[in-house]
């Protein structure tokens, strides 16, 4: 029989002998690492919501038919000239149609590609962003659509039409988190020819800058001029919104800290109990020649391996927390996080070693002549 | 541990002593144990004994005086090297039967082993099965009688084979069987070529040690008279009982 590991015999033992002390320990750091661990993934959650409500940024007006589907092209320009001067950053009109490309049916829109860039400034762009308005040998395309035609930046795919065939570089596919993902960009001029449909658009959208209530003026004003249009600010997630979510993190963090040093105190209080009740132990060890540090190495790899099964367990009963939280809190269920998963065991870890400081100490000071006199 | 080696000296003391406080509990202890000797300390309660037995096993360091142990002054050790001296050339025994709870027998002497050095268990078995605790190797100390328990210790003492071992009232928590279970040990020890330092109340017990040191007030002193004269003459427990107590009186 091989000799036996001291040290794994010794943890081994300690844990799983060891009175009630290890559980409460082990519960003090279950409570704090699932507290922590819903927090952090509800925070991290929030955190990506909110910024994916952000990321309409960008457009923030739109102007469209009261009713049917289209309006004449001239009405985009009737929009830009009754505009006060400045107000108006970017705008586009859109026209929406289906086309076929050699493979299957797809939705298409043409639009000033421009302007693009100040209507959808979060679209994550592979390749390059079309510049032109007018060139109609490049477009763009979503990413889901790119995915289903098995399409890469520069493949060319070709639009047909009654034996008429049009192909078309792709010069940039679009991440954008949206609708857009599914549709193929082509100029303005372009898809109002190839779908027949010459000096119509669908709506336009347009960046304004929001000063001081003039969006919403300028909306009035608009909408009385012209009833059969419908025209609609964005609202965006405004800075209300945005600071009560900043302030609900704040609380979460606040929160997440006061747990902590609950838990430290816990763990702190229960490790000074362990140390005292195995006084005579560690005393017995010093005297047959164990040294302060294989005693503290000891007591740390048992308290170390309990923070360990208690993040553990702490992180599964976070996840089912940041569910209940995210339910009725935010009305969303929270995804999974990876990177809250080490963040809630680098805090157990630290949270096991701060509340361990004092303790250890004291095994260190433990004189084994006086604990272990007779009598 | 040969016999050949028994005129050196194991322990050796110049003049040692120990306060503390305003309390002296040890004043000029001038001390020689040989190596292979077995000797009996005793003295009344508070005498001394545990404190002269802490500076041996280096627990403890003297107010003032040298102390030598196989040939190194205690002086020149640190904690550290006084904890590596303990680990290698000395084995302890204690009156309360120190185990570590959550480990078996066998894994209790084991711990010693590695403390000293690397876990060795068949010379941990064979440890145990020299005070006669083969057949409780898995039981823990829990499940062992107090005698037992103190055997599993006796068999800790040894298991590094140490040049000495010291046991401080190994029997004050024993019955009359167990103790002289422990002894047989010890003389068995004893003849293994083992340097024992016994600390005990009992006269019995003292003699069958080859020589006895008596302490006083944290002295040492002749044998009182009535002391050695009873234990040699009689065999029953009462008698004993008396004598130790003339000797606990001031
Ligand atoms: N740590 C200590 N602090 C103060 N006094 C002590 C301490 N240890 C022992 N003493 C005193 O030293 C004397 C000797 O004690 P001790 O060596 O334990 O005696 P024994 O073991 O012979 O009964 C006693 O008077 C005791 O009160
Ligand atoms: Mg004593």
């Amino acid at each position: 029989m091989a000799a036996p590991d001291m040290r794994r015999v010794m943890l081994l033992r300690a844990i799983s002998l060891r009175n009630q002390r290890v559980l409460v320990v082990f519960l003090a750091l279950m409570v704090g690492a699932a507290i922590v661990n819903a927090l952090a993934s509800v925070y991290f959650d929030i955190n990506i919501k909110m910024s994916s409500e952000l990321r309409t940024f960008g457009a923030n007006f739109y102007v469209g038919p009261a009713k049917g589907h289209t309006l004449p092209e001239k009405d985009f320009e009737a929009v830009l000239a009754a505009a006060p001067a400045g107000l108006i950053e970017a705008g586009s009109p859109y026209l929406y149609g289906s086309a076929r490309s050699e493979l299957e049916r797809i939705a298409l829109v043409g639009a000033q590609f421009s302007q693009l860039g100040r209507l959808a400034p979060y679209w994550q762009v592979e390749g390059d962003r079309v510049g032109v308005d007018f060139d109609d040998r490049n477009a763009m395309i979503g990413r889901t659509l790119a995915a289903r035609l098995e399409l890469k930046v520069d493949d060319t795919l070709t639009l047909v039409k009654d034996g008429e065939k049009r192909s078309l570089r792709i010069k940039g596919i679009i991440d954008a988190g949206d609708a857009s993902d599914s549709l193929l960009f082509v100029s303005l001029p372009l898809a109002q020819t190839w779908l027949d449909m010459p000096h119509t658009v669908s709506h336009a959208f347009f960046s304004l800058n929001n000063r001081a209530g003039e969006v919403d003026a300028f909306a009035e004003k608009l909408q009385a001029a012209h009833p059969d249009w419908s025209v609609r600010p964005i609202r965006k997630v405004s800075a209300n919104e945005g600071e009560v979510l900043l302030k609900i993190q704040g609380l979460m963090g606040l929160i997440s800290i006061v747990i902590l040093l609950l838990s430290t105190l816990c763990v702190n209080t229960s490790l000074m109990a362990i140390v005292s009740e195995r006084k005579k132990e560690f005393a017995l060890q010093k005297a047959i020649g164990a040294s302060n540090r294989s005693i503290v190495r000891q007591v740390l790899l048992e308290t170390l391996s309990i923070a360990f099964l208690a993040t553990c367990a702490g992180c599964l009963l976070g996840f089912l927390l940041a569910q209940v939280l995210g339910q009725t809190v935010f009305s969303s269920s929270i995804g999974l996080r990876w990177a809250v998963i080490p963040i809630t065991f680098a805090l157990s870890v630290t949270v096991a070693l701060a509340a361990g400081v004092v303790p250890l100490r004291r095994i260190m000071y433990i004189q084994a002549a006086a604990v272990l006199k007779g009598e | 541990m040969k016999k050949d080696m028994a005129n050196a000296i194991a322990v050796e003391t110049r003049q040692v002593g120990k306060k503390f406080g305003s309390v002296t509990a040890l004043d000029g202890i001038d001390i020689r144990v040989g190596s292979g000797e077995f000797v009996a300390l005793m003295g009344a309660s508070g005498s001394g004994k545990t404190t002269l037995m802490n500076i041996l096993t280096c627990l403890d360091t003297a107010s003032s005086g040298e102390v030598w142990l196989d040939g190194v002054n205690a002086a020149t050790l640190d904690e550290e090297g006084r904890r590596e001296f303990r680990a290698r050339h000395i084995g302890l025994v204690f009156q309360q039967f120190h185990l570590i709870p959550y480990l078996n027998a066998l894994e209790n002497v084991m711990l010693a082993q590695h403390y000293h050095s690397v876990v060795d268990q068949p010379s941990a078995r064979a440890a145990l099965e020299l005070v006669g605790m083969e057949h409780r190797l898995e039981h823990l100390p829990s499940q062992l009688s107090g005698g037992e328990q103190q055997r599993v210790c006796i068999a800790r003492a040894l298991v590094n084979r140490p040049p000495i071992i010291f046991a401080d009232e190994p029997t004050g928590n024993l019955d009359e069987e167990n103790e002289n279970r422990v002894l047989d040990i010890f003389e068995k020890l004893h003849a293994q070529g083992h340097t024992i330092v016994m600390v005990t109340h009992n006269p019995v017990l003292g003699h069958r040690a080859e020589r006895i040191v008596y302490l006083q007030h944290g002295r040492i002193v002749d044998a009182p008279e009535a002391i050695s004269a009873t234990a040699r003459q009689t065999n029953g427990s009462r008698a004993f009982a008396m004598a130790a107590s003339e000797s606990a009186r001031p």
